[in-house]
């Protein structure tokens, strides 16, 4: 190559970039570059969360509307049918129940025992950050997996619905039950008690739940000002007054978040469900018995017929839930909120 | 996103006063003994409660590899060992080959760290849009993209299962990454991040004519490099523990994440007897990395969690 | 080298948004398998649930078939059991990514009919004169069935393919089984018992067994469903209508049979694969430990699965014994499900493909080497009745015996009962039925009760539920 032709070439790039340039001007490029710099994020967005949206609300709103059916080009009519099919139907309010009691169960105990360990933890300065560390172990956890541990803490090997006594081995939790002179519970096996279920559910949920909520509290408690506490000292209050007085209301906002984002996580349980009981959502001989609403949603999608309208119906309805109880979380944080 | 406003509302709410202070402290010499005593009990208190807890909280995981260790006559004993008579090992080894994890654990870290690159590209181009770039509707814009973190993911579902399907994207790698690359949070938490750093040194470059990208490059993102690390390692494990999304749209067993085919392969209906050891074993091998990526990076997950509470 | 910065960033993000919208193809390791296609000739795939050994036989005779159609080129795959190939096709029908021929079960077809996406069979079994194909303009002959084809099918199992409501054909039968009930004769001879014919037999068997061996659990039945819609069938009483009101297994007899086994499962006489939580051989095949069964009532197609593992001397511990499972009256009127994989072709609008595929599924079901070696690989009994015929057939079932050759007894046993045979309407929605009556076995077994009518108005409150489940489920 002469040095010639590699200045042509030069100068030709020159003169492209030079029109690159003038082009750039022309366009008044500099006032919707942020347009391209978001490109990506907003085509993404677009096909996956604001066309989901409308096409969710569609899907909703046209009468039993199945993507089998569909495909034969039958035509749906417009109206509230999918609603009124997902609110009267058993297994739906079944779901909905249990999503309920698992939230209204796990919520306030983990809630209320995240905040007595990290009112513990605050008050102490030798192993904090050695505690600190454990308690956070949980969340750092697949939810299937370490479902699948506490499964089998619960499971009884061998179980005979006979006498349960008389199983190949009982679990390690019904061991330490019998160690405390308690009778052996078939907490998970086949025909175990509805609230057994529950219970297990719950231990596990609260379990799972702890951390991000000491977490933020535990947060929250070191940016209270110890001159509270101090004060409180001088007036050698009570330990528990000093709970509900002054730690509780400083903490609100911080209990506040938590609550509310443990509602939200709440009415979306699924996954750990799946991790003990497996995608049956239930013990052997009462599959999807401790299904929730996302399972519902879930079935009605994967299921052959592929019932996409009832599944936006009950999305949309999950949707409602879970505004509501934000909205009236965030009323009643306001009014109980000191600051 | 509530709870960093109320932080420093309560920080100017509490202005300490110097004279409660002293005062204070010259009580605090005060202390009798019977109230040291008290101190000490409830001091004993405290930890016992903390103790147990953390013993209630380590002990799924205890039981978990004491359980992997054992043979299945040993597990199933009445009377259960609080450690292994024969330490068995082969049930990992069993675990491994059985579940096809080799395979699942290779898909889960591809998927994991494709979407994680991707991911961060693109939070970090939105988020400098947000924060430096100065164009018509961007306010707007973001209060949209704050909008929809409102709405709960199983309501797209439904359209992206039958969207993915018409792009003919079943049973494939992209179905798994390209859905979620965009998370509206993560631009938001980069974003008042980015804030942080003062207008004034992109001005001083803009005048030295260096270009957006470089200084987005050279200036910002090392700036911002904690957040970038806490973003990464929430998305990973966001990948390593998703299991609804994939369990949908994968049928196929070589394009398993962990978490489906852990469920799947361990507590097959075709024989009677699960081998619980087995299984445990494979609990634990799924469980191990994040372990990993916790001892090494606690810092940022903690504060990543603290800010972001969202798991997965 | 002013703008070359925005001009690169334009670039990388017009790659990412593209990325988004192909669909990634820049992504290595996606799935894009290629899938054995060939170019230039007409490509059929097929779902199946065949187990290795069973594709081994297919994959054995594909290489024929395809001589004698040379532009057709088969694929076949197996997709996981019977629902998963339902689920598959149902999500790849929405997409238009279907296959062409698919193993069906009568439920199937009626779902995959909501979408009109069978084709119908007549059109090509009285198929005359010669097709061209369009890929490449050659022409075949002897396209449908000859009359001595159709006869050779064993009639009540062609007629299957008409059950659909329109009189219309849509299935050909590949290969059937029932369900057969395994005894352990050793111990059925060590105390001096024969086989059950009737259930009230099998209650007196169960009762002595139990009494005998107290940790044992005396009877396994694999399929709550299948003991259920058996049950109707042999006392005749209503299950499903194809037409009218769907559901109406809800009435008196129904719930009496219920109760009464619920008082077998009291009694620890009987278990089942969901009860159990696997398949109910495992505790068939148990020596060993005190928990097992000596009866196991399961498809005949699985009859290896019933067979204890070898001793260390390579005998079996025990013989099995198979017989046909009890009825209510053995001596006339016997009742046995029929089941086993029937063949569909889906609909493409590819006719090529729709014709290659029609001459696939008639090689599959009318030649008889395949079906002689298909059946003998699988237990499975032949639909067309020249394969009796067949040396290597006939070798092997003479050949029978309760230990090595325990397919081919299971087979012989199946071959004797086919006047037995009985299937159930078929409807978009008898699947719903299915499950429904399956699980109400379950949960009429599990539960606890104060009285006898208490226990009653139980088992009613779960029936009653249970329609209402199939209502709900079929869009009211």
């Amino acid at each position: 190559m002469t040095n010639e032709s590699v200045k042509n070439i030069r100068i030709k790039w020159d003169g492209f970039v030079k029109k690159i340039d003038a082009f750039c001007h022309k366009i008044k490029f500099d006032s919707w570059k942020g347009w391209i710099y978001l490109s990506p994020a907003i085509v993404l967005l677009m096909i996956f969360t604001v066309w989901p949206i409308f096409n969710t609300v569609r899907y909703a709103f046209l009468e039993g509307y199945e993507g089998m059916a569909a495909l034969s080009g039958k035509t749906f009519e417009v109206g509230f049918g999918n609603f009124e099919y997902v609110l009267g139907y058993q297994n739906f309010q079944r779901c909905l129940f249990n999503t309920i009691i698992l939230c209204v169960l796990t919520v306030p105990i983990s809630t209320f025992l995240a905040l007595l360990i990290a009112v513990c933890l605050n008050s102490i300065k030798f192993l904090n950050r050695f505690l600190q560390t454990i308690y956070f172990l949980p969340y750092v956890t697949n939810s299937i997996a370490i479902g699948m541990v506490f499964a089998a803490m619960f499971n009884i090997v061998g179980y005979n619905h006979q006498n349960i006594e008389n199983s190949v081995s009982l679990g390690i939790v019904n061991n330490v039950i019998q160690f405390f002179g308690g009778e052996p519970i078939n907490w998970i096996n086949m025909y175990s008690g509805y609230w057994e279920n529950i219970w297990v559910m719950v231990i596990y949920i609260v379990w799972n739940a702890l951390p991000f909520k000491i977490l933020i509290l535990l947060g929250g408690l070191q940016s209270v000002n110890k001159q509270y506490y101090d004060a409180a000292k001088i007036d050698s209050t009570p330990k528990w007054r000093v709970f509900t007085k002054i730690t509780v209301p400083l903490l609100s906002p911080m209990i506040a978040y938590v609550v509310i984002t443990g509602f939200i996580g709440g009415f979306k349980e699924y996954s750990s469900i799946v991790g003990i009981f497996d995608a049956d959502m239930g013990p052997p001989g009462d599959r999807g018995r401790l299904n929730t609403m996302v399972g519902y949603i879930y079935d009605a999608i994967n299921g052959a017929s592929k019932q996409y309208g009832r599944a936006s119906a009950a999305a949309i309805i999950l949707f409602i839930i879970i505004f509501a109880v934000t909205m009236v979380n965030l009323y009643v944080s306001k009014k109980k909120t000191h600051y | 996103m509530s709870e960093v406003n109320s932080n420093s509302n309560i920080n100017e709410a509490v202005t300490p006063s110097k004279t409660i202070t002293t005062m204070v402290e010259r009580d605090m010499k005060k202390v009798s003994n019977a109230q040291l005593v008290k101190k000490i009990l409830s001091n004993v208190a405290i930890y016992l409660f903390l103790i147990a807890i953390a013993i209630i909280v380590l002990f799924p995981f205890y039981w978990m590899i004491i359980s992997s260790l054992k043979s299945l006559e040993e597990y199933k004993l009445s009377t259960p060992t609080l450690f292994p008579e024969k330490i068995m090992f082969v049930n990992y080894v069993k675990a491994f080959s059985q579940g096809n994890l080799g395979t699942l654990f290779i898909n889960t870290v591809y998927v994991g760290v494709v979407s994680t690159i991707f991911s961060l590209v693109i939070t970090v181009l939105s988020a400098f849009a947000f924060a430096r770039l100065e164009f018509k509707g961007k306010d707007t814009l973001f209060a949209l993209l704050l909008a929809t973190m409102m709405i709960p993911g199983e309501l797209f579902t439904i359209t992206n299962y039958s969207t993915v399907h018409k792009f003919g994207w079943m049973n494939t790698y992209t179905v798994l990454i390209v859905p979620f690359l965009v998370s509206v949070f993560y631009i938001y938490l980069l974003k008042q991040n980015f804030l942080q750093i003062p207008n004034e040194l992109y001005l001083a470059a803009k005048v030295d004519g260096t270009k957006d990208l470089k200084y987005l490059w050279k200036v910002m993102i090392p700036l911002a490099f904690p957040t970038l690390i806490s973003i990464t390692i929430l998305k990973m494990m966001g990948s390593w523990n998703s299991y609804m999304w994939p369990n949908l749209v994968t049928k196929s067993e070589n394009m398993q994440l962990v978490t489906n085919g852990l469920r799947n392969a361990f507590t097959e209906a075709t024989s009677g007897e699960t081998d619980f050891p087995v299984q445990m074993a494979a609990v634990a091998i799924v469980s191990a990395p994040l372990f990993v990526v916790f001892l090494f990076f606690r810092k940022y997950i903690m504060k990543g969690v603290s800010r972001s509470g969202i798991k997965g | 080298m002013k703008k070359i910065l925005l001009a690169l960033l334009v670039l990388v993000t017009m790659l990412v948004n593209m990325l988004a919208m192909t669909g990634c193809g820049l992504l290595p390791g996606n799935k894009d398998d290629g899938n054995g296609e060939e170019e230039g000739k007409v490509n059929i795939t097929f779902y199946h649930t065949m187990g290795a050994n069973l594709r081994d036989v297919l994959d054995e005779y594909i290489p024929e078939f395809e001589a004698m159609y040379p532009n057709i080129n088969v694929i076949h795959e197996q997709v996981g059991g019977y629902d998963d190939v339902r689920d598959t096709i149902s999500t790849e029908l929405t997409v238009g990514e279907q296959p062409n021929i698919a193993y069906c079960y009568p439920d199937h077809v009626a779902l995959y009919n909501v979408a009109q996406a069978v084709v119908v069979l007549d059109d090509y079994i009285d198929f005359e004169g010669d097709y061209t194909w369009n890929l490449d303009g050659t022409t075949i002959s002897n396209i449908g069935l000859t009359q001595a084809q159709k006869d050779d099918f064993i009639q009540g199992y062609y007629e299957e393919g008409r059950q659909f409501g329109d009189g219309k054909m849509y299935t050909l039968p590949l290969s059937k089984s029932t369900e057969v009930l395994y005894y352990n004769k050793k111990v059925f001879a060590e105390n001096n018992l024969t086989p059950p014919t009737t259930w009230d037999e099998m209650e007196e068997v169960c009762r002595i067994l139990k009494e005998k061996y107290p940790d044992s659990i005396p009877l396994g039945y694999d399929s709550e469903a299948n003991w259920f819609i058996t049950m109707c069938e042999q006392l005749d009483t209503p299950y499903t209508s194809a037409t009218g009101e769907h559901f109406l297994f809800n009435n008196a007899e129904n719930r009496a049979f219920v109760k009464r086994f619920k008082g077998w499962f009291d009694k620890d006489y009987v278990t089942t694969q969901e009860i159990f939580g696997g398949y109910t051989s495992e505790i068939f095949k148990e020596t060993s430990k005190p928990q097992r069964s000596f009866m196991s009532i399961g498809s005949s197609a699985g009859a290896t699965h019933q067979r204890p593992a070898k001793l260390e001397d390579g005998s079996y511990p025990f013989e099995v014994g198979i017989t046909s499972i009890p009825q209510i009256d053995a001596a006339n009127n016997g009742k046995v499900i029929s089941q086993g994989p029937s063949l569909c072709i889906l609909e493409n609008t590819n006719r090529d493909e729709v014709m290659a595929s029609w001459l696939f599924m008639k090689f599959l079901t009318t030649n008889v080497a395949f079906q002689a070696d298909f059946g003998i690989a699988s237990g499975y009994v032949p639909v067309i009745k020249s394969v009796a015929q067949d040396a290597t057939y006939a070798d092997s079932l003479a050949k029978a015996n309760g230990t090595t050759n325990i397919a081919a007894l299971s087979a012989k046993v199946c071959l004797e009962q086919e006047a037995f045979y009985y299937t159930s309407p078929a409807f978009n929605g008898s699947s719903a039925a299915r499950d429904q009556v399956g699980s109400l076995i379950q949960k009429c077994f599990g539960l606890s009760y104060t009285s006898e009518a208490d226990l009653d108005a139980q088992i009613e409150a779960a029936f009653k539920a249970a329609v209402d489940e199939c209502k709900y489920q079929t869009g009211k």
